[in-house]
Parts: structure tokens; sequence; C-alpha cells
């Protein structure tokens, strides 16, 4: 029977590094995804998901179960991805890892030109809005869109209101439209 | 009665199941009331799922080198911070190096100086793109860490698209 | 607490020279510099299995594109001033344009365009590390692709 957060937190508390291993391999998905909507680079992306687990697992034993584990888990994934954010000014664009990647993208546009213009223009344009929003603004829309986290939650996370967050996406959303609109 | 303006602040909201119920009553009778706030419903929706599928579209990663990486940290106890900082310590305390520092120093001051180095591309080679324009055509970008070469790559739209004078690349790509 | 005679001497050399590296290097950073954009035009293709030798400090780099054969059909340097335009011809009827804006940290910032005969193809604002390069590439010429190797180093 599938144990719940609660007992591997419990198991990691007494020790248990295999405990551990299991919420990381439920969560290292979701949290790396949404480290890479706020990052945009994989590699840092990465990096910062990995430290994110690295300062769970230290801190464990503090966790006392106020919030659920995933809030708790979020909350430093995202602090870490927003301080990182702030040190690196990153690159606006996304980076493909080798150039087959590349070249599969020229056949598939060659094929069918117009439908992938398109598609490819808005997402390069998506992530691009997406990344000239503040971190606060971006770690809004990631965790709502991506993650489909309540305003609760979300507020949990960030240490902040509910109301807080419905203003934060609005103003993200109605950012992201305005430059968005030709696309849409 | 909530005015349209209103309405569009909370539109984003109701759509994310985060209002009272009767906000949430309020704002739905409105919106199927008003054209305009109808098409802004619309359109969020159409926002909201071009984020997610962009978003979701993403290249996910392999658990077991994430968990060997991890488990590597773990064992090192030690957070990677921790790592820049040690390899900046300098062991200034022993006289001798005390000595050498400011001679090493000085040294490099005299070879910079000469243009004794030669020039050679960095170690962090990578290049920061900022922005990118390519006027409607589709362009690529690729980091590659081996030799860590920024590659910009300008591809035709369609097959017989040229830029210039009926030039067109006429064999089959590499790829 | 007060240091002995001879670490204080030692201390206060190397307060000095660390003082002096730093303000060298603070202007060489700060002041107007001329960068020096060096340019290798490149045809790729799949016509033949050649790789100039001329190409050789490139080789890794220009591996990772796939082709192969590589040919170098230009090189060109000018010293461009910050904030100036060094105009580069390239095959094609082609035109690259370099603009150093920036030099801090060891970054190069520079604006580079890329036209056509008639209108622009890609326009890019970039830093790039001083003495680095990047590959600019992809634009069709006589059976294969130009790729555009560029340099930059702060003068």
């Amino acid at each position: 029977m599938e144990l719940s957060d609660r007992e591997l937190v419990q198991k990691c508390q007494l020790g248990e590094i295999g405990a551990f291993q299991e919420l990381v391999s439920r969560y290292q998905q979701k949290v790396y995804l949404v480290i890479l909507g706020l990052l945009r680079n994989p590699d840092d992306a990465m990096e910062v998901a990995q430290e994110t687990f690295f300062r769970a697992y230290r801190k464990i034993k503090s966790f006392e179960g106020g919030s659920s584990f995933y809030t708790w888990l979020y909350r430093i994934a995202v602090n870490i991805a927003i301080d990182a954010q702030r040190r690196q000014k990153r690159n606006l664009l996304d980076f493909r890892d080798n150039m087959d990647e590349v070249f599969e993208e020229q056949q598939e546009v060659a094929k069918d030109p117009f439908a992938d213009v398109h598609e490819k223009e808005l997402r390069e344009k998506l992530l691009s809005a997406i990344n000239d929003l503040t971190p606060e603004h971006k770690a809004v829309i990631v965790l709502r869109t991506l993650e489909g986290l309540s305003y609760k939650d979300i507020g949990d996370i960030l240490g902040c209101s509910e109301g807080t967050v419905m203003s934060r996406l609005h103003y993200a959303r109605k950012k992201l439209q305005e430059k968005l609109r030709a696309f849409l | 009665m909530k005015s349209c303006d209103e309405i569009r602040e909370l539109v984003g909201a109701w759509g994310d199941g985060e209002l009272s119920q009767a906000e949430a009553e309020a704002v739905r009778l409105h919106v199927e009331g008003c054209s305009a706030c109808a098409e802004e419903r619309r359109q969020l929706d159409k926002l909201n799922v071009s984020i997610k599928r962009v978003l979701a579209s993403q290249q996910p990663i392999a658990f077991e080198p994430f968990w060997r990486g991890l488990e590597r940290r773990i064992s090192e106890k030690r957070s990677w911070p921790a790592g820049w900082l040690d390899r900046l310590r300098m062991p200034l305390g022993r006289p001798n190096l005390a000595w050498g520092i400011p001679a090493l120093i000085g040294l490099a001051l005299v070879l910079y100086s000469l243009g004794v180095w030669k020039e050679q591309t960095p170690r962090n080679n990578f290049a920061a793109v900022e922005s990118i324009d390519a006027y409607g055509r589709n362009v690529a970008l690729l980091r590659e860490n081996e030799t860590r070469t920024t590659v910009i790559w300008l591809y035709q739209n369609q097959e017989g698209d040229n830029e210039t004078s009926g030039e067109t690349s006429d064999q089959s790509p590499a790829f | 607490m007060k240091l002995p005679g001879k670490l204080r001497t030692r201390a206060l050399l190397f307060s000095f020279l660390g003082i002096l590296t730093a303000a060298y290097l603070g202007a060489a950073e700060t002041a107007s510099q001329a960068v020096k954009i060096k340019i290798d035009t490149i045809l790729a293709s799949n016509q033949n299995g050649e790789f100039d030798s001329r190409l050789k400090p490139l080789e890794k780099q220009l591996k990772l594109l796939k082709y192969k054969s590589y040919r170098l059909l230009k090189e060109e340097s000018q010293n461009v001033p910050s904030q100036g335009n060094g105009s580069f011809q390239i095959p094609g009827g082609r035109t690259l344009i370099v603009s150093p804006q920036d030099f801090r940290d060891q970054q190069i910032a520079l604006k580079v365009r890329l036209q056509g005969s008639e209108k622009p193809l890609l326009d890019t604002t970039l830093k790039l590390q001083n003495k680095g390069n990047f590959i600019l590439g992809g634009p069709p010429h006589e059976g294969g692709v130009l790729v555009l190797a560029i340099w930059a180093t702060v003068q």
C-alpha cells in the first residue's frame, strides 16, 4: 500500500533515506517543471531542483506538518528560483541542446510552414512574455497554470495573502494578453 | 451591480473557481449578459490554455541521474555555494604564501601588460542572448556544453524562400 | 591586535598590489574601448567531405553543425569603436553589422544585424565574453549554408 506524504516524511525524520527517495520520485518532475517555467534554462532548473531537494532533506527534521509537504517543498523551490532570477539576468530565449533538435524542427517547418511558424512564434513570444514578468508574477502564473494550485496554496508558498495572489495573477495575465494579442 | 471594469478584475478568479458563491454568481450573470465581458472570458481561457500547453511541453528529466546527483550532494553534505567558497579560500596565514601572492599578482600584471597571453577562446564562452528578432523567420538557439558554443541558426521558413537574389539551398541539409 | 613587523610589511605590500590591480582593471573596463570584431565566413555543405585546414581552431565547434564539409570563404577583422558600427560584406549580397555597446565584467555587449540585400534578416543583442565567439548560421549559399564565426576582443 502506498504511503502518504506525511508517513514518508515521518520515516525521513527517522533517517530513512529510502523514504526520502520515494518523496523525490513523487515530486521531482513537478518541482523541476515549475522551476523550469521560472528560469527557462534547463541546466539552471536542474541545479535549482537538486538544491531544492537537498535543502528539503537537510530541513526535514524541522518540518512540523503545518502545511502540506508539497507546499513546503514548492516554497523552498520557488524561493531558490526567485533568488536565482534576481542574481542572474537570464536569456529570454529557449535554448536547444543539440543541432539535431534544431534541424528536426527545420524539417518540420519545411513540411507545414504556416501552422508551425505560428505555433513556434506563439511559443517563443509566450515564453518571452512570461520571462519579462517579475519573479513574483511569474511564480503565480506558473504555479496556477502549470500546477493548478489553489490561491491559498500559492499564498502559502509565496508567503502572501490570497488577495495578493489574485491581484498578481490578474496583473500578470493582463500583461501577457497585451503582449500576445496578435497571436491568440 | 458591478461594472464591466469590476467584473473583468474578477473574471480570472472566477475561471479559477476562487470566488465565493455569491461573487461567482454575480460574475456569471454579468458575463452571460455582456458580450464584451464574455469575450474577455474567452480570451483569458485561450491564454490559460496556451500558457499551460507551452509550460507543460517543456522537456522533463529522468529520475535516475537526478537522484544520483542529489545523493552525491547529500553524502557530501554540502550546499553548492559552500563548494564555490572553498575554492576561493586562500591560505594567507602561511608566511611563504603571503610573499608568493603579491609576487604572483605583480607577475600577472606584467604579463598582461605585455600581452604575453595568446588570444584564445575563454573557458566561459557562452553568449548571453538578450533579444532576437528574425523578422518572421524561424530562428533557433543552441547552447552546446562541451565546446561551450552558442549558435544562432536562421533557417528558411519554407523551401524556396529566399531573402536576396533567388538563391536557394538546393540540396538536402545534413540533417 | 598589532601585527608583527614583517607580516605588517607583507600585508601592506599585498594590499597595495591589490589596489593597483583593481585600479588597472577598473580603468581598463570603464574606459570606452574599441572592440576588434573578427568574422570567419564559412561555407558548410554536404558536397564533399573536405574540412578546410585553416578552420582547425574551429573544428570542434563546426562539427556540432553536422555538415560534411567546411570551407573558409573569407576572414575579416575590424576595430569598431564603442557605439560604432562595423560593417562586413557577406556572400549573397548580405551584410553583417556589429555594434559594440558596452564592456563590463569582462562581457562585451553587442548588437548584431544580418542584413539581406533588400531587408533585414536578423537582429540580436547579446553579451559575449571578451575574446569569446559565437556562431551565426543558416543563410543558403552555393548549395550549402553560410556559417559566420564571430569573435569580439576588447582593445
